[in-house]
């Protein structure tokens, strides 16, 4: 008797509980058409954004093992900034061998060939409005750091 | 004299556009403003059935362009209203039958003789888009507070911005609902404006009225018990430099809520 009381509470409780988090129809167009009108206004298409996310996984693999396939780079509406958020799960941060010698071979590879730093020099300008919003994805890239394995790399 | 030359325009299809510039039109020449109204929208024309003029259709804007008639000639008079005519588009040829030059050329010499000089201009960003514009020097964007309007809005604001012709963009935000803004369920006109960061001309609710208006080929505006007829005589006297506060549509909506007040109060009191 107790048991089926509980599980009705439990039943009500969560229903209102989903009902408050759940973001009426209104606020779900308000943020969507913002994500989609930031990218409409600055040009930054879904292929940039990839790109993008490619670049930057490049570089931060060089410190952390990741799991590349659920890293999350999305828009989203922070008050009344945009903001780029970079989720990042971490697998294992390196030490500092494995990093330095990613970073030689990565200098190497630099050398080998300077003509697609030219073409990604191009597109510069779009990812301008990105660097803006670093300060985001650090704090977001930290979350997950806290939320996975490895306090070593809090340290550096 | 030297009119002012204002195209409708929205982007996305079916948001109104049309409407908006018979009820405008309408409503400017019914203040005494002397009116035409052109269709831009070649072999899609639909302002002479919502003018109910779609008989009298003699020449259309391609048979100026083309010289097979005067611009005296093409201009079509209203039924009800001598200082309104219509200026038809031609529903057998496409966009490509008249050139941004020819169409700013016909605004030119309609702005003589005409207080307001309306273009209705077709869907889309294309040619026809650069054509209806291609005359004007104020726009009004109309939207609806949904999220593909409201984009394709947002488009046709940065390509209106982009063009230095254009001193002045105003917002129309049409089919409005206001039981769906007070459920949360629809973005509110606080939201668009926000969104859209552009001033506001009119807002006009959703009504049924409407399909009727169309249906007889007599504007909204001319009912003069109408909310929507109400709140497009408000955009004229708007764009006529009025200084009109933007009607409480919850309030208008009064009739019925007055009712249901009403009976809640008989309830209360039985009880």
């Amino acid at each position: 008797m107790r048991d089926i009381f509980q599980d009705l509470f439990n039943k009500v409780f969560g229903f209102f509980r989903q009902a408050e988090k759940e973001e009426n129809a209104k606020d779900t167009a308000v943020n969507r058409l913002r994500v989609v009108l930031m990218q409409d206004r600055t040009n930054l298409t879904p292929e940039l954004l990839e790109k993008m996310r490619g670049e930057l996984i490049e570089l931060l693999s060089k410190y952390v093992e990741m799991d590349k396939d659920a890293l999350e780079l999305n828009f989203e509406q922070e008050g009344n900034q945009m903001a780029l958020m970079l989720s990042i799960p971490v697998l294992r941060a390196k030490d500092e061998d494995e990093i330095e010698t990613e970073n030689s071979e990565d200098s190497d590879e630099a050398e080998e060939k300077p003509e697609e730093e030219n073409l990604d020099a191009e597109n510069s300008e779009s990812t301008e409005d990105t660097e803006s919003s670093a300060e985001d994805t650090q704090d977001e890239e930290s979350e997950t750091k806290e939320s996975n394995t490895n306090s070593k790399d809090k340290s550096k | 004299m030297s009119g002012r030359v204002i195209v409708i325009t929205s982007g996305k299809g079916g948001v109104g556009k049309t409407t908006t510039s018979a009820n405008i039109g309408t409503a400017l020449a019914r203040a005494g403003k002397k009116v035409v109204l052109i269709d831009t929208d070649l072999g899609l024309r639909n302002l002479d059935l919502l003018l109910g003029l779609e008989n009298r259709i003699v020449y259309t804007i391609v048979d100026v362009v083309e010289e097979r008639c005067k611009l005296k000639q093409a201009l079509v008079k209203d039924k009800k209203n001598p200082n309104l005519c219509l200026l038809a588009a031609a529903q057998t040829r496409d966009k490509s039958a008249i050139t941004q030059e020819q169409l700013k050329d016909i605004c030119e010499e309609l702005k003589k003789d005409y207080d307001f000089i309306l273009v209705d201009c077709p869907a889309g960003i294309e040619q026809g888009f650069q054509n209806a514009i291609a005359g004007a020097s104020e726009a009004i964007v109309v939207t609806t507070p949904e999220m593909s309007a409201v984009r394709d809005a947002d488009r046709i604001i940065g390509l209106l911005e982009a063009k230095e012709e254009i001193q002045s963009y105003k917002l129309l935000l049409n089919r409005v609902r206001p039981n769906l803004i007070k459920s949360n369920d629809m973005m509110s006109v606080e939201d668009v404006v926000e969104i859209l960061s552009a001033d506001l001309v009119g807002i006009i609710p959703e009504d049924t009225g409407i399909i009727t208006s169309t249906n007889k080929g007599d504007p909204i505006v001319n009912d003069d018990s109408s909310l929507a007829g109400k709140a497009y005589n408000n955009v004229a006297r708007r764009i006529m430099g009025e200084d009109v506060p933007f009607m409480n549509l919850e309030e208008d909506r009064g009739v019925i809520s007055k009712v249901k007040k009403f009976f809640s109060g008989l309830i209360g009191k039985e009880k």
